[in-house]
């Protein structure tokens, strides 16, 4: 039951990151979609992906972490199957994460610049590994699942 | 510790997560709060740069890293507090909670802030980021499209209960899966939900 609950909430989560693009809009923000991510997102235009020519409601590491979320919690599904309790998934997430430290900070302290599409893929990284991280909670002791 | 005991840490009603909810929401809230001012107050004060890493963009980005941990918090005050058996779905629903107490408080400081505070926060931090947005090196059109789409946002997003409607759902989420993350390592042992 809560898987399919966060899983139905995630695909929201990306159907409406896309913006007002997907939803039939001219503009994102100031569209009910930009609204909703306001609080979390910077939103600037130039660090973010155009979907149907129109701005996303969220900049490109925002999606990729979205997308990456949806996509490990899809994965879930057959890691509760394919991987035991023993793979360093709790080491992916750190990786993730320090990886996404040194991205932000070279690109702050301008020892290079970042793309779009490389803060999407490192974003997308991280969401993946965060959901990863919870498989084994759907896992019985006797490698049933509990989706 | 006897079977009952056990059934009754496993089925937790809300005022066994408030606690837990509320002190770590609280707690955040008051952290987003003071760093978007921070960050809002030096952005009013600084000259413009042109540049997109402006102290409100870093702001964003802080104030949504540190809001996304708190789930991962309260169930772990949760785990020390009340009991350190927690199911699954009882961390998604602390996460949950947190996310949006973590909201509501915030645009309840925010008000309150711009209510008795500083009435004119609001329109300083939209002048001095559209002075920024004008010092940018990129074409004009591009400038006059940024300054109308933070203008709209601006317009549509400001009322007290749409803030609360539109923040609850992702900040909420964002919660959800920490505090997934925090029953994994927190919680003493895995539960069947």
């Amino acid at each position: 039951m809560l898987y399919f609950t966060v899983l139905g909430a995630l695909i929201c989560l990306v159907l409406i990151s896309l913006g007002g693009g997907f939803w039939g809009a001219e503009k994102s923000i100031g569209h009910w979609t930009g609204n909703m991510f306001r609080g979390v997102c910077h939103q600037l235009p130039d660090r973010s992906f155009m979907f149907n020519d129109v701005q996303m409601a969220v900049n490109s590491r925002c999606f990729g972490i979205f997308s990456g979320l949806l996509s490990g919690w899809i994965l879930i599904a057959a890691a509760v199957f394919l991987m035991n309790k023993k793979y360093p998934i709790l080491w992916f997430l750190l990786l993730a994460v320090i990886i996404q430290i040194i991205d932000y900070s070279g690109n702050l302290f301008q020892l290079w610049e970042n793309t779009n599409h490389s803060r999407a893929v490192l974003g997308w990284v991280l969401g993946l590994a965060a959901s990863l991280a919870v498989f084994d909670q759907f896992q019985t002791d006797n490698k049933s699942t509990k989706l | 510790m006897n079977e009952e005991e056990i059934k009754q840490e496993e089925n937790f009603s809300f005022n066994d997560y408030w606690p837990s909810v509320g002190i770590v929401g609280t707690i955040f809230s008051l952290i987003s709060f003071v760093v978007g001012l921070f960050f809002g107050y030096q952005q009013i004060n600084s000259e413009p740069t042109g540049s997109f890493f402006s102290p409100i963009m870093l702001s964003g980005v802080v104030v949504c890293l540190v809001t996304a941990v708190a789930g991962l918090l309260a169930v772990w005050h949760f785990t020390r507090e009340v009991s350190p058996k927690l199911k699954l779905g009882q961390g998604a629903i602390i996460g949950f909670l947190t996310g949006a107490v973590i909201v509501v408080i915030s645009v309840i400081l925010n008000e309150l802030w711009i209510m008795l505070i500083d009435p004119e926060y609001t329109q300083k931090i939209m002048d001095s980021t559209i002075a920024n947005i004008e010092a940018m090196d990129m074409p004009d059109s591009a400038k006059d499209d940024m300054i109308d789409a933070m203008a709209d946002s601006m317009e549509t997003g400001q009322s007290f209960f749409r803030q609360i409607f539109w923040g609850i759902p992702v900040t909420g989420l964002l919660n959800l899966i920490t505090g997934l993350l925090g029953v994994k390592f927190f919680a003493e042992k895995e539960e069947t939900f």
